[in-house]
């Protein structure tokens, strides 16, 4: 056995090793295969020139822009035409309770210590419009003795460290190139984790897709060169909407030429939304 | 090795490869092209269609309304905030025009706590009594201004061509009779408008046409300010016609251009206080029927009885003119 072994030996470890070969070569190009969803993730990062072209579409480059937004509070009128304007745009559900952006109304009365606080969604106010589906302030405060009011509009802060973000399991929500905090529809899976997350309450849960949804800065109308619907329905300019990197865009302008604050600071989340105007109260 | 233990690890290494390869398999294929997320959502979310189409789509079309509107103090309210999303218009049919002025109005004009002073804002009770807005208002260009004529003439010329007047209208400006109008006291950039408006032959009269037809631009600046200079009449008391009570209630929806005892605020506008209650009563009927054409009052006494008429006549009749000048 030994003797004659030598040879066929030699012929079945060559065999073997063709085998082996082959087998590998079947395995490495069925992972190869298989992994080609993964691989060109960790390849695209290398060579830049293909996909810098422009992303996402074609006329718009994310690369080229960092959107932010002001909100100038005094001079906010609450005729809460922005609420409607987002409706209508976002195809959010007509009620008075599911918002992407809103108006909150704070009153100081004489004599009393805490600020009086109502939005568009107080009974009050839905009384006075007349319907869920329509928005008004009420006149609620005429015959009070009020030392101080204001209005202040609200939104998704498109924070820089978004903690909604952080909480999505699914990678359903996440923060684009020029600054705007997106949900991708298709992903979420309706846990409602970022609408606990979100420090401002800026997240609400539409039940009829299922699925979590919030302010976009209207992300398929300023890449198209549109301004939000918001600030395009705004008749006092009370929104500023722009690209910071752009020195002299109106939102560059806003921020340099005011002293501006955002809300929560002490979150951490970084927001995006820049106010002049408003209290200590307001957050 | 215990043949368990082989067992379980095999297990363990079939359940990687599975995973291995459906991971990849599952996983969109642009989702680690930029983060822990779906690249390719991004280009979807941007391709939605705009809903709003902001006021230089509704210029296409709408180019006169456009330019009326982006000279007025509502340009920063845009057509949408008012017609609603012009999404599929024209082709899915009219946007609507807001009925409720009232309404939509005050959404932003309704004064109240909390909205900053800069903005124009009324208290609706006692600016118009609950009627609508667009009734002396044009939404396309809400401020009312009415031009101020500029009045240059001498009063002193004025008077000698007014020898031709005071047949009906008084040697002193105040009329005789209950149908012709006391003109003494009268403000003279409207006397100037109306007579203007009678030579021209936008405003017609049997006997007034023909009188003014006959006058010179310079005539009619004489005679308004001969007629401004003269002492207003002295208010008749009580009137025969109407409830002098019920037309001040109504006469609260003329107060913003008449003044509230009707003596105008601007002197475009005339001075009803003191005037002769007959003619106040045809001339709201005239306005009222269209023959003498003004689109704010046409759309003011649309809406008036007989008897309100009546009203407001005996009303601005009892009022004195004295209080001012």
């Amino acid at each position: 056995m030994s003797k004659q072994d030598t040879k066929p030996s030699l012929e079945a470890r060559r065999e073997f090793l063709s085998k082996l070969g082959r087998a590998a070569t079947c395995t490495g190009a069925a992972v190869g295969a298989a992994a080609l969803g993964v691989m060109p993730a960790v390849s695209a990062k290398s060579p830049p020139s293909a996909e810098a072209d422009s992303f996402p579409t074609k006329d718009y480059d994310w690369t080229k822009h960092q959107w932010a937004f002001g909100v100038d509070a005094t001079k906010c009128i609450g005729c809460l035409r922005c609420v409607e304007a987002c409706k209508h745009e976002n195809d959010v559900p007509r009620n008075a309770h599911q918002f992407r952006t809103w108006v909150e109304r704070y009153v100081h009365i004489e004599g009393e210590d805490a600020v009086r606080i109502d939005s568009q969604q107080d009974p009050v106010n839905i009384e006075a419009s007349g319907s869920e589906k329509e928005f008004r302030f009420a006149n609620r405060y005429k015959d009070a003795k009020v030392e101080k009011a204001f209005f202040v509009p609200k939104l998704c802060n498109h924070c820089t460290h978004p903690a909604c973000v952080q909480v999505c399991p699914t990678g359903a929500t996440y923060r684009t190139k020029d600054g705007v905090v997106l949900i991708d529809h298709d992903y979420c899976i309706g846990c409602r984790y970022c609408v606990q997350a979100c420090p401002y309450g800026a997240r609400y849960f539409n039940e009829e897709k299922g699925v979590s949804d919030k302010c976009t800065w209207c992300y398929h109308r300023i890449t198209k060169g549109l301004q939000p619907a918001c600030v395009e329905v705004c008749p006092v300019d009370a929104r500023v909407f722009g690209d910071t990197k752009d020195k002299e865009s109106p939102i560059s302008l806003f921020i340099r030429n005011n002293r501006v604050q955002v809300l929560r600071p002490e979150s951490g989340n970084a927001p995006n939304v820049f106010y002049v105007g408003i209290d200590k109260e307001v957050n | 090795m215990p043949k368990h233990i082989f067992r379980l690890l095999s297990l363990i290494a079939g359940f990687l490869v599975v995973a291995m390869i459906a991971i990849p398999l599952l996983t969109d294929k642009s989702f680690y092209r930029f983060g822990h997320y779906r690249a390719d959502s991004v280009p979807e979310i941007a391709a939605q269609e705009p809903v709003l189409q902001t006021a230089n789509y509704c210029k296409g079309c709408h180019a006169a309304r456009h330019a009326q509107w982006s000279a007025s103090n509502h340009k920063s309210v845009t057509c949408e905030v008012c017609h609603g999303a012009a999404k599929g218009h024209p082709q899915n049919g009219k946007l609507p025009i807001p009925k409720d002025t009232a309404k939509l109005c005050t959404l932003c004009h309704e004064a109240m706590t909390g909205r900053p002073k800069t903005q124009p804002q009324v208290q609706v009770a006692q600016h118009s009594g609950g009627q609508q807005c667009a009734v002396c208002h044009n939404p396309h260009s809400p401020k009312i201004a009415a031009a101020t004529t500029k009045v240059t003439g001498n009063a002193a010329a004025g008077k000698q061509r007014a020898a031709a007047c005071s047949a009906c209208h008084g040697a002193d400006g105040i009329s005789p009779n209950d149908t012709w109008p006391n003109l003494a006291g009268q403000n003279a950039a409207y006397l100037v408008r109306i007579l203007a408006a009678y030579k021209s032959g936008d405003q017609k009269d049997v006997a007034m046409t023909p009188l003014a037809q006959a006058l010179g631009n310079a005539d009619i600046q004489n005679l308004a300010a001969h007629y401004a200079s003269l002492d207003c009449p002295t208010a008749p008391g009580k009137s025969a016609i109407g409830n002098a009570v019920a037309g001040k209630a109504l006469a609260k929806n003329c107060a913003a251009c008449h003044g509230e005892t009707g003596i105008a605020g601007n002197p475009a506008w005339p001075t009803l206080a003191a005037q002769k209650p007959g003619y106040l009563v045809n001339v709201l009927k005239a306005f009222k029927a269209g023959l003498r054409k003004d689109p704010m009052m046409a759309g003011v006494s649309r809406g008036l009885s007989d008897a309100d008429i009546a009203n407001l006549a005996a009303f601005y009749a009892e009022q004195s003119c004295k209080t001012t000048k």
